[in-house]
């Protein structure tokens, strides 16, 4: 339906930009690939790390550009970390999902609909929560998705009940500040369905 | 029992978008008394008259709602608290993983990014925008020559995709907003498709932007033929404006001639408010910009560079009693300005 090919040479900017990118491609990939398999461990995830990093550069490029060959390499590093353990998170939560799933009863058996729906939810607070400060995570998981009084978080954690109230307001307050931001980037962005 | 919450402040403003960070604050901690098992009659008595004392409080209490039930999928597995444990371990590793691969405990690298991509990749809209032939970041504004001679103004935020064929030269609007000057072509008529509907130039200059469910039409030369996904037709001519959704088209207008100022990285306001203006220019910014109530109804005359929002800022600040609070790069609230300017 669209096509991101690069030798559409239509538009003189949009093809200056694609043309940095197919740069940064050339001088770029195969290092960021090789850079991937060795914390990876694994050449499929790798290489589709690779194309996705290249892709987000594409949709969104670096604000500035790239200065210099080392400024491009900082930032795609930058990229690649931030791809990894997005990968491993969705891997850790899936696994752990399935493990919880395993321990109860055949009688519970959701759809593999609800499944991915509950998977999708759990790395969604998941991310939320990996930017907290962990005790405050934590104790916010605890009170709003195990609904659990103060006394029974502080039981938990081995604080005072006073602790938890404050983790609490602490971690509802940044994921109130990251959801304000949200709606701001989601008014920019309307969703054409 | 007892709550440090501070008293009800004096703001109420229902066109706020955005709870005030200090609403967010008093919500978030009557979140955490009133889950905490400990909350009594009367904690609940006075958390209904902050709730209703204005729409900020509303707001922000809204913010918390929704929070709270994004945690319901836990609470609706068996055993809520070996869910939740299950999660808690994945993320223990991952930070572990996290420390080991950046050598820091890094905030930045998944932080809000990661974040605001996961929530950002289920919407179609943006998928499509990724891969689409033409596309301009937030505060990106650009200039493109179609193969046919067609000048295209991109500005903020915009994807487009360009289906030119022997016999048609249409293009699509994904997101964003789009300026066009189209050049002559009898044999091959020129077409915009948006989400609600096609518009077919009849030699013009004109401007197609789209705002949530609707598509905004502005033509400053020739005419415009509108038909919406349900079929409604209209003609709008030069120095007019309308809008229209998939079946309603709105009545016509006269066309905002300033608006078009975009184009050349302007922002042209002349008796506008300075709600209106910040609106605007969030358009062109990453982050959450702010405005308190009571300075939202100033008004505001002058032309302002799109391309530099801070700039602007700081000229507003210049000109009105205002003060641009800067808490984080991202986080930019406009206040009032006090005598001893030293407020949050």
């Amino acid at each position: 339906m669209c096509s991101t090919d690069p030798q559409k040479g239509i538009a003189p900017a949009a093809d200056s930009a694609m043309q940095q990118i197919h740069f940064l491609y050339s001088d770029h990939h195969d290092w960021l690939y090789s850079w991937l398999r060795h914390r990876l461990g694994n050449a499929a995830d790798a290489a589709d790390l690779a194309h996705d990093a290249f892709l987000r550069l594409i949709i969104k490029p670096a604000p500035h550009g790239f200065a210099s060959f080392g400024e491009a390499r900082a930032y795609l590093r930058t990229m690649a970390q931030g791809m990894c353990i997005n990968l491993w998170h969705r891997r850790e939560i899936e696994q752990a999902w399935l493990d919880t799933l395993a321990a109860w009863p055949e009688t519970y058996a959701p759809s593999p609909e609800r499944q991915a729906m509950v998977l999708e939810a759990l790395h969604e607070i998941g991310t939320m929560l990996l930017d907290l400060p962990p005790k405050a995570a934590r104790a916010f998981l605890m009170a709003a998705g195990c609904q659990m009084t103060d006394k029974e978080v502080a039981e938990v954690l081995g604080v005072s009940s006073r602790i938890v109230r404050k983790y609490v307001a602490q971690a509802m307050l940044r994921c109130m500040q990251l959801q304000a931001r949200q709606t701001v980037v989601d008014s920019l962005d309307p969703d054409m369905t | 029992m007892s709550t440090t919450t501070p008293p009800p402040d004096s703001t109420s403003d229902s066109t706020r978008t955005e709870p005030s960070h200090q609403a967010m604050e008093q919500a978030a901690e009557w979140y955490a008394l009133l889950r905490s098992g400990e909350a009594t009659d009367d904690d609940h008595a006075r958390w209904q008259s902050w709730l209703e004392h204005n729409a900020d409080h509303h707001l922000a209490w809204q913010y918390v709602e929704t929070i709270s039930r994004s945690f319901e999928p836990i609470h609706a597995t068996p055993d809520p608290r070996q869910t939740a444990d299950g999660l808690w371990a994945a993320n223990t590793r991952v930070i572990q993983r996290r420390r080991i691969l950046t050598g820091i405990i890094a905030l930045a690298g998944t932080g809000l990014f990661g974040w605001a991509t996961w929530r950002h990749t289920p919407l179609p809209g943006i998928v499509l925008a990724q891969i689409a032939d033409h596309r301009t970041a937030t505060g990106e504004l650009r200039e493109v020559i179609l193969s046919d001679g067609t000048h295209v103004w991109f500005n903020t935020a915009t994807a487009l995709n360009e289906a030119y064929r022997t016999n048609l030269r249409r293009l699509c609007l994904i997101t964003g907003e789009i300026l066009i000057d189209t050049a002559t072509d009898p044999q091959r008529p020129f077409i915009v498709d948006t989400p609600q509907g096609q518009l077919r130039a009849l030699g013009t200059r004109f401007t197609v932007r789209l705002e949530g469910d609707k598509t905004f039409l502005g033509v400053y030369q020739g005419s415009v033929e509108i038909t919406s996904a349900a079929g409604a037709s209209s003609l709008i001519q030069a120095g007019q404006q309308t809008h229209f959704t998939t079946d309603i088209l709105a009545a016509v207008e006269p066309a905002d001639m300033a608006r078009e100022a975009w184009s050349r990285g302007v922002l042209v306001a002349w008796d506008m408010s300075l709600g209106d203006v910040v609106k605007e220019l969030r358009r062109y910014r990453n982050g959450y910009l702010g405005i308190a109530p009571e300075v939202a109804n100033l008004r505001v005359f002058g032309s302002f560079p799109l391309r530099d929002t801070d700039n602007t800022l700081n000229m507003l600040a210049s000109a009105l009693p205002i003060h641009i609070q800067r808490t984080l790069p991202w986080w930019v609230s406009i206040e009032a300005r006090t005598g001893t300017d030293s407020d949050r």
